[in-house]
């Protein structure tokens, strides 16, 4: 299916991030985009500050060495790029090396796992090209394993972090009462550009006291293996296509949905769609054969899964809802309702266009007023 | 030990929004009372800073806050164990 070309009505250097983050797949979206960097009027401050804040730099970097527009840019500013998307590729190696360590470690000890998000990735859905940025490595466990996982990390030299976020002591309590993910780990490495090697490790495909959830130990079945590149014979252990799907669109439900993402400015991006539109458009026959719905439904995560879509579609001009068979669901009220039992309330309110380009997101609150979490 | 009740009530009526004005039933669990995973996080922050108290790790589970009740037992115990 053909995707109609973005308006222009939130400016062109809003216009040219989103059709970098859905992918240029034909001819009048290469040229659309590089009619748009050539404006005379573009505002460059404006175009780095949302790639900045929505992880596109490396991206954007690309288009523009790539659509050889050197010299159409302001040489300080494609200075800055190009070392953007340089430092993004070295971030990548150093990540890719540190991947296989963690992942022998785990296999070592028997625990069954997957590696998620950026790592699974960059080398498949961006071409191995270095322009999806990576602020850490994300892994996938099973409850049972956490205590495993955190003496295996140790031994690997990690340590908890609690200092990245603003409230260090907030962040130590919040994550032991919601246990979805182990504590962030960090480990102090001597390389120019990256200090500190992050990794998370997550042991739910939604979050504690979810209504809805996807066992992570069906999820863990029928693991597909994926090359490491620049590794020969290396390879790691990902979700086969339908889980992968869930899981990154589950993912992006949790972080646009739950207040607290909002709060922490850590919430929904344009390139967290850009991996969902990526996936849809590889996996599509994996996806269409009757079993991802099968799945949804017997797990009651329908109406998330069709929320994401919705928006995705409304903003990305996508065709998945259609697509996947979901066009009935995704009602707004029905997911809040939905949401009330497990106390976190609210129906957002403004389109997610908007709310993706709004400079000002941590004043933003659901619709729906707070209800008691009884 | 000095009685924290006066202290501890303020403390739970700053974070739970449906406690009565008038008193606070002790033996009701806290999610009636409007406890959700974000204020619980706040309410045991209040409760270090208020009693110059830390949560050890084994604590930090919501037995502790079941109840109204529980969570003073909890202070009460930490204030003994951590004198300031």
């Amino acid at each position: 299916m053909t995707r109609a070309l973005p308006d222009r009505s939130l400016g062109s250097e809003w216009t040219i991030l989103e059709l970098l983050a859905r992918g240029i797949v034909d001819d009048p979206e290469r040229q659309m985009v590089r009619d748009l960097l050539l404006t005379e009027t573009l505002e460059w401050g404006e175009l780095l500050e949302q790639a900045l804040r929505h992880k596109m730099l490396p991206m954007l970097a690309y288009r523009i060495i790539s659509a050889g527009l050197r010299f159409d840019v302001p040489r300080s500013i494609y200075q800055h790029l190009e070392s953007a998307l340089d430092w993004n590729r070295c971030q990548i190696e150093i990540f890719r090396r540190e991947t296989v360590r963690v992942a022998q470690g785990f296999a070592g000890r028997g625990i069954r796992f997957v590696v998620t998000k950026g790592m699974a990735f960059e080398s498949t859905l961006y071409g191995g090209l270095g322009t999806r940025h990576m602020n850490d490595i994300d892994f996938m466990i099973t409850p049972r394993d956490r205590e495993a996982v955190l003496s295996v990390m140790r031994d690997l030299g990690f340590r908890p972090f609690f200092e990245w976020a603003k409230d260090p002591r907030r962040e130590e309590i919040s994550s032991r009462l919601n246990p979805d993910h182990l504590p962030k780990l960090a480990r102090d490495i001597d390389q120019p550009g990256t200090r500190t090697i992050n990794v998370d490790v997550a042991n739910s495909l939604t979050w504690t006291r979810s209504p809805f959830d996807v066992p992570v130990e069906e999820a863990l079945q029928g693991r597909v293996e994926q090359p490491v590149p620049g590794m020969p014979g290396v390879s790691v252990p990902c979700f086969r296509p339908t889980y992968q799907f869930l899981f990154t669109v589950l993912h992006l439900f949790r972080e646009a949905w739950l207040q607290k993402f909002v709060d922490f400015g850590s919430d929904v991006g344009l390139m967290k769609f850009g991996d969902v539109i990526r996936l849809v458009d590889r996996d599509r026959d994996e996806l269409t054969g009757g079993q991802l719905l099968r799945i949804m439904e017997a797990n009651n995560v329908t109406h998330a899964v069709a929320w994401v879509l919705r928006h995705m579609d409304e903003t990305f001009h996508t065709h998945t809802l259609e697509l996947l068979a979901l066009e009935r669901h995704g009602d707004e009220e029905l997911l809040a309702a939905q949401m009330r039992s497990s106390g976190y309330v609210g129906a957002w309110g403004q389109s997610m266009r908007e709310r993706l380009q709004s400079k000002t997101r941590g004043s933003l609150r659901p619709v729906a007023p707070p209800h008691s979490g009884s | 030990m000095d009685d924290i009740t006066t202290q501890f009530e303020q403390c739970l009526r700053r974070h739970l929004r449906l406690v009565k004005p008038d008193s606070i039933n002790y033996d009701v669990e806290l999610v009636q009372l409007g406890l959700d995973s974000m204020t619980a996080v706040a309410l045991l922050l209040d409760m270090e800073k208020t009693f110059n108290i830390r949560f050890p790790d084994d604590m930090i589970v919501e037995g502790t806050f079941r109840t109204a009740r529980a969570l003073k037992k909890a202070v009460q115990l930490l204030r003994e164990r951590q004198p300031s």
